[in-house]
């Protein structure tokens, strides 16, 4: 048993499997319904309305809807997509025990302990037939899934079969059956539009469960008695056919395989039991300690089936639907059903090449697990678990494909695996020994060699790569040395890439890629199985899980490519297609977009005129995309992708692109922004830039300093009638200090009232004329000033004036120029930025912070126009002022 | 079965396979046993004399050292001539006293039973004799086997001799031993060369195994090539053989195949020819053109 998914919980007395979801609704004894995910483990909801224990459920075929049926004589149809009932159908006077859709009638069936069945119509809400007959409770009732027929099995110990045709033809329009002769007559007989077709005796107790084949004229049930029956009918009749015995206890509930000629039965006895329908042999049986298994489900169309039990319910395959398989050049090697089967990938032609062995029917699971492939000498090694492990050898015959349904006669062996490992060589691993047998295609042992760790499974590897218990590694033969050696859970399957450098080992859940040395390179973890994988031309590890078709890059970086609806088994990429083998054995390709993954590997491997020409060629975008490239370093990748001002503005700044950022700013126009932009742009010494941005903010302080230390004086002198009109005392003061205009200084000091400051300053000037006048202002209060001769605070004479200093070499690296053009036209403006010819956009002064009087009086007092028609200036003619 | 790892596979196959700067370069092999290391040494110094570096084996083995170095030792004085074969009769005079005085070494040391049995001189002996060509003397110390080499060696000489079916029973008993073993498969790939045939592919697919899992040498490559030309694909053949010139331009059983295959394309192969005149005059290829051209010359004389 291949158990999926398992869960803990109250008694489960019903389940139903989902047709097109990977989700199972579970019915408890305590009265809750449960909704699983049974593919990510996961429990999407529970319904609890019901009093008392829930022991029938069923999923609609097409509809969200699903029905249930209690102890409390309810019948309950819910939408699980509006998570609620929608109503309930009363009828019943005792606890129901199955209720079941039909598949395209608005029919429900249900079984009660009021011993009738009845059928409801859920669209008119109605009953509209009671099956009566049984003389004791009703255990099960099921719909035929093609015919007409409804199966029921009571504790009377008899299972009956209902025609229901009748009721089919009520529910067609009255118009068609003009003379509604059924109608009377059923009228006329008592309402009976269900007749009973057959009642089956044979069991010596009560039945508790009876089910039809899904295809033959079949019926298989399970009763107290211990035993399951089959029985077959005919248009006349109904007979017991066989009777299997094994189960030690009741027998809850029993049904034919839907893709498999097995029948399985479960019981109280703790026991799930597998039968050969055809021969009618016990062929396995499961238990479990503690817990009585009440009921089975299968899936419509999977290979899954799930049981209740005791203490929860599990979901588990009965065999593996992996087919062996084995790649070689051009062609695909695998098994199907019991041929080998060779594809053409090139061609897509898939050809039989000659009948394996079947396996035995003796028991399951013994299909060919893995295959292995010796080119050279066209010879072919299936391995199984027959006999605990062991291996068959096939030579692919020379002359044309045999048609024919001889079995060749193949050479065997037992062992834990075997892989060739020379043209004509192969390593057989003997468990017992733990010893590597290797031998020649005549299948004698041409060398033994005992292996360093005991080792449970053996894969190709150039040499041979052995797995044991939590590690793998690589042991040469010749040398009996170990190669390699690597931490790795249980690895299931091995892949490597075709040039033999690099190996994916795939466990359950995680992935670790190493190289030919197994040095590790790096490790995924998935939620759900991974299923299988292979290297495309690129160095990529493309894999599938459960649903997804994914890829890993060489540095441990994966994604998603596509999603899938049904597990695919990934054999070989070309380029964008993907060829795959499904669970019937047929060979897919499916085209793939890689533009995603080849993006990043081509970042990865700095294969920039890739990354151009894609950024230039694809639709590549998408936050996950922009952080990524964040995240990596390749903000200015990042910056073609956004559309988003500020994201732009950020990844701009980010990666030193100051046109880009100039242009954002622009847009969002927000005093933070500016700021930042001024701290980048001096950063790069982009003087107008920074010039730009100090006055978008009004910064009076930083763009004093920044023409102080450019040399610009003409602007520092403007910047000091500004602050004049300001009327800010203490910028003008700072500014008069930067230009190292001594006289302006002291007229600012003296208007602003500091006589003894001014007359300080002029007397260390050496202004004497000024000095005598503070002097006589002062009127004696002249302050003491220290004769201790001193150098005078003049800023020297700029070297240069005004434009940008030598620029920061932004790391534009890569993309230098290349992608420019792919951005905003932020070039153009940046060159006006150069010029600092702000004038429209400048409004220096706001109306509030100045008094109105004081601006025109200062303005009238400065004569500020002789200085308007400066070129490249900023006039204050276009001061918003006040009137 | 042997079950300790076996440390000096990769240097004797690198050996085998003519990769003998390989070998040479991965001689550093740490914890070996005293056995080992000799043999590790005798590998080390054979490669040497088969890359022509005949003076560094002399000077380098010194008295002290084991038998079989002295056998090497004695191998690379047998094939060292100081003015590397010029073809003057005083140095060759010279080079024939130096070469009888190292056989007569080579006799009394066989003769001795303290070391007369030590595979490594018996099959340096071997060696020496088939270089005199006197395999019958030869096979009087190699017969025994005991070792891989010597087998195989065996196989080489009852080929020389033109008995294949003496090579093949050999051959069986090497199978017997490891079927697996390089030189089992070389040999298996040298006698199916001498039966030819059927048997040529499967020499071919020896070859490329050896190729697919090994270091690619003129070996190898000569190999392949030999099997194409029995096989009659001339121009892959061809191919391997450029390759190997590219490997070793000196390399006289590439230049020497390379002329036959020329030979058969209807290239010109004249220049292979004096390429392999001057590399080694004493070469079979070069001998047998020269006698046929005497003879010719001898037959216009007669009828002229």
């Amino acid at each position: 048993m291949l158990t999926k998914f398992e869960t803990k919980s109250n008694r489960v007395k019903g389940l139903s499997f989902h047709s097109k979801r990977p989700w199972i609704l579970a019915s408890l004894h305590s009265g809750v319904i449960q909704l699983w995910d049974y593919r990510m483990g996961t429990l999407i909801d529970r319904f609890d309305e019901h009093d008392g224990p829930v022991r029938g459920v069923h999923f609609h075929q097409s509809q969200p809807l699903f029905v249930s049926g209690g102890d409390d004589y309810k019948i309950k149809v819910w939408n699980y997509k509006l998570h609620r009932c929608l109503f309930t159908l009363l009828g019943h006077l005792d606890y129901i025990r199955t209720v079941q859709f039909h598949h395209e009638n608005p029919w429900i069936v249900s079984a009660s302990d009021d011993q009738t069945i009845r059928i409801w119509n859920w669209q008119s809400r109605t009953c509209i037939s009671v099956l009566t007959g049984h003389n004791h409770y009703v255990m099960c009732a099921l719909f035929h899934p093609k015919e007409d027929l409804v199966v029921s099995a009571s504790l009377d110990q008899t299972v009956r079969v209902w025609d229901i045709g009748s009721l089919k033809k009520k529910t067609v329009s009255p118009a068609d059956d003009i003379l509604r002769l059924s109608q009377m007559n059923a009228d006329f007989f008592g309402g009976v539009d269900a007749v009973v077709k057959y009642v089956l005796e044979g069991h010596d107790r009560g039945v508790n469960w009876a089910s039809f084949h899904p295809t033959l004229p079949l019926i298989v049930s399970g009763a107290d008695d211990r035993q399951v029956k089959i029985w077959r009918m005919n248009d006349a009749k109904a007979w017991e056919v066989d009777t299997l015995r094994g189960h030690m206890n009741n027998v809850s509930c029993v049904l034919f395989h839907s893709r498999q000629d097995i029948i399985v039965s479960n019981s109280e006895d703790k026991s799930i039991r597998v039968w050969d329908a055809t021969k009618r042999t016990g062929l396995q049986t499961f238990r479990r300690e503690h817990d009585r298994f009440w009921i089975l489900g299968c899936h419509p169309e999977m290979n899954l089936l799930a049981a209740g039990h005791d203490s929860g319910m599990i979901v588990f395959k009965l065999e593996r639907e992996r087919p062996a398989f084995s790649v070689s050049g051009d062609s695909l090697y695998f098994v199907k059903d019991r041929f080998l089967r060779f594809y053409e990938y090139s061609s897509q032609k898939d050809t039989q090449i000659l009948p394996i062995r079947r396996p035995g029917s003796n028991s399951l699971n013994q299909g060919p697990r893995t295959l292995s492939y010796s080119p050279t000498e066209n010879a072919i090694l299936i391995c199984s678990d027959v006999d605990g492990g062991s291996y068959e050898l096939y030579i692919i015959p020379k002359e044309s494909i045999t048609r024919g349904d001889t079995v060749q006669d193949a050479k065997r062996g037992v062992g834990g695996s075997a892989v060739f490992v020379a043209r004509n060589r192969f390593a057989v691993l003997e468990k017992s020994t733990n010893q590597v047998l290797v031998k020649n295609l005549k299948n004698e042992i041409v060398k033994k060699s005992a292996l360093p760790v005991a080792a449970d499974a053996i894969f190709y590897a150039g040499n041979l790569l052995c797995r044991a218990e939590d590690r793998v590694y690589i042991f040469d033969l010749q040398q009996r040395l170990v190669l390699g050696d690597l931490q790795a859970s249980f690895v299931r399957y091995v892949v490597w890439s075709s040039d033999m450098e690099s190996v994916a080992l795939l466990s359950k859940h995680s992935i670790i890629i190493a190289d030919k040395k197994l040095v590790h390179r790096c490790t995924l973890h998935e939620t759900i199985r991974v299923k299988s994988g292979s290297w495309d031309d690129n160095g990529v590890f493309i894999y599938t899980t459960l649903t997804h078709i994914k890829y890993c890059l060489p540095n441990g970086d994966s994604g998603i490519i596509k999603t899938l609806d049904t597990p695919v088994y990934i054999t070989k990429i070309f380029g964008n297609t993907i060829f795959c083998l499904d669970r019937d054995g047929k060979n897919r390709p499916i085209a793939i977009d890689s533009t995603e993954y080849i993006f990043k590997l081509s970042l990865l491997k700095k294969r920039y005129d890739h990354v151009m020409s894609m950024i230039r060629n694809s639709e590549l975008c998408g936050q996950a995309m922009i952080s990524y490239l964040q995240q990596k370093g390749f903000p200015e990748v990042a910056l073609h992708f956004v559309k988003d001002e500020r994201t732009r503005f950020n990844l701009a700044l980010e990666s030193g692109n100051i046109q880009i950022a100039v242009a954002s700013a622009k847009e969002i126009d927000e005093k933070d922004h500016w700021y930042r932009l001024g701290v980048e742009a001096l950063r790069q010494g982009n003087s107008g830039i920074v010039e730009y941005a100090y006055q978008r903010t009004k910064n009076f302080e930083r763009l004093s300093f920044l023409y102080l230390i450019t040399g610009n004086l003409d602007k520092l002198s403007k910047m000091m009638k500004i602050a004049e009109v300001k009327n800010d005392v203490m910028g003008q003061f700072h500014n008069a200090l930067y230009l190292g205009d001594v006289q302006e200084r002291i007229k600012i000091l003296v208007n602003a009232g500091h006589l003894p400051l001014a007359y300080a300053t002029a007397k260390t000037h050496g202004l004497n004329d000024v000095v005598e006048d503070l002097a006589e202002k002062l009127q004696g209060n002249i302050p003491n000033l220290p004769s201790r001769s001193s150098s005078l605070l003049i800023p020297p004479t700029p070297v240069l004036c005004g434009g940008d200093w030598p620029l920061l070499r932004v790391m534009k690296g890569i993309f230098e120029g290349g992608l420019d053009n792919v951005g905003k036209g932020g070039n153009e403006e940046y060159e006006d930025a150069g010029d600092a010819d702000w004038g429209e956009d400048l409004d220096i002064v706001d109306g509030e912070n100045i008094q109105n009087g004081d601006i025109s009086m200062a303005l009238d007092d400065e004569g500020a126009p002789e200085e308007e028609n400066e070129e490249g200036g900023w006039d204050l003619e276009d001061l918003e002022l006040p009137a | 079965m042997a079950m300790a790892p076996d440390m000096l596979f990769n240097l004797r196959n690198n050996f085998y396979l003519g990769a003998y700067q390989a070998a040479i370069n991965n001689s550093d092999v740490p914890n070996l046993s005293e056995d080992d290391a000799i043999e590790r040494d005798c590998l080390v110094y054979r490669s040497y004399i088969a890359l022509g570096s005949y003076q560094l084996v002399i000077n380098e083995v010194d008295s002290s050292a084991a038998t079989p170095l002295q056998a090497v030792k004695l191998l690379a004085l047998y094939l060292f001539s100081p003015d590397n074969k010029v073809n003057t009769i005083r140095h060759d005079k010279e080079h024939l006293v130096k070469q009888e005085s190292t056989i007569s070494s080579i006799r009394e040391w066989l003769g001795d039973a303290a070391i007369g049995n030590n595979p490594i001189l018996r099959l340096i002996a071997g060696t020496i004799f088939m270089h005199e060509q006197d395999y019958h003397e030869a096979l009087k110390y190699t017969n025994d086997g005991r070792t891989m080499e010597l087998y195989a060696l065996n196989v080489h000489i009852f080929l020389k001799m033109n008995r294949s079916d003496c090579a093949e029973k050999q051959l069986r008993v090497m199978q017997q031993i490891d079927e697996d073993h390089t030189l089992t498969q070389l040999a298996t790939a040298w006698v199916n060369l001498a039966v030819g045939g059927s048997k040529v592919q499967e020499a071919y697919l020896i070859f490329q195994d050896f190729s697919e899992k090994y270091q690619m040498t003129s070996l190898i490559l000569n190999g392949k090539a030999v099997c194409c030309m029995h096989m009659g694909n001339f121009d892959e053949a061809e191919s391997f053989l450029l390759e190997a010139l590219n490997k070793d331009a000196k390399d006289q059983e590439t230049l020497a195949n390379l002329v036959v295959c020329c030979l058969h394309l209807g290239k010109h192969s004249a220049r292979f020819l004096s390429q392999l005149k001057l590399s080694d005059p004493e070469h079979m290829l070069v001998k047998q053109g020269l006698s046929a051209e005497e003879s010719f010359d001898r037959a216009i004389q007669t009828v002229g």
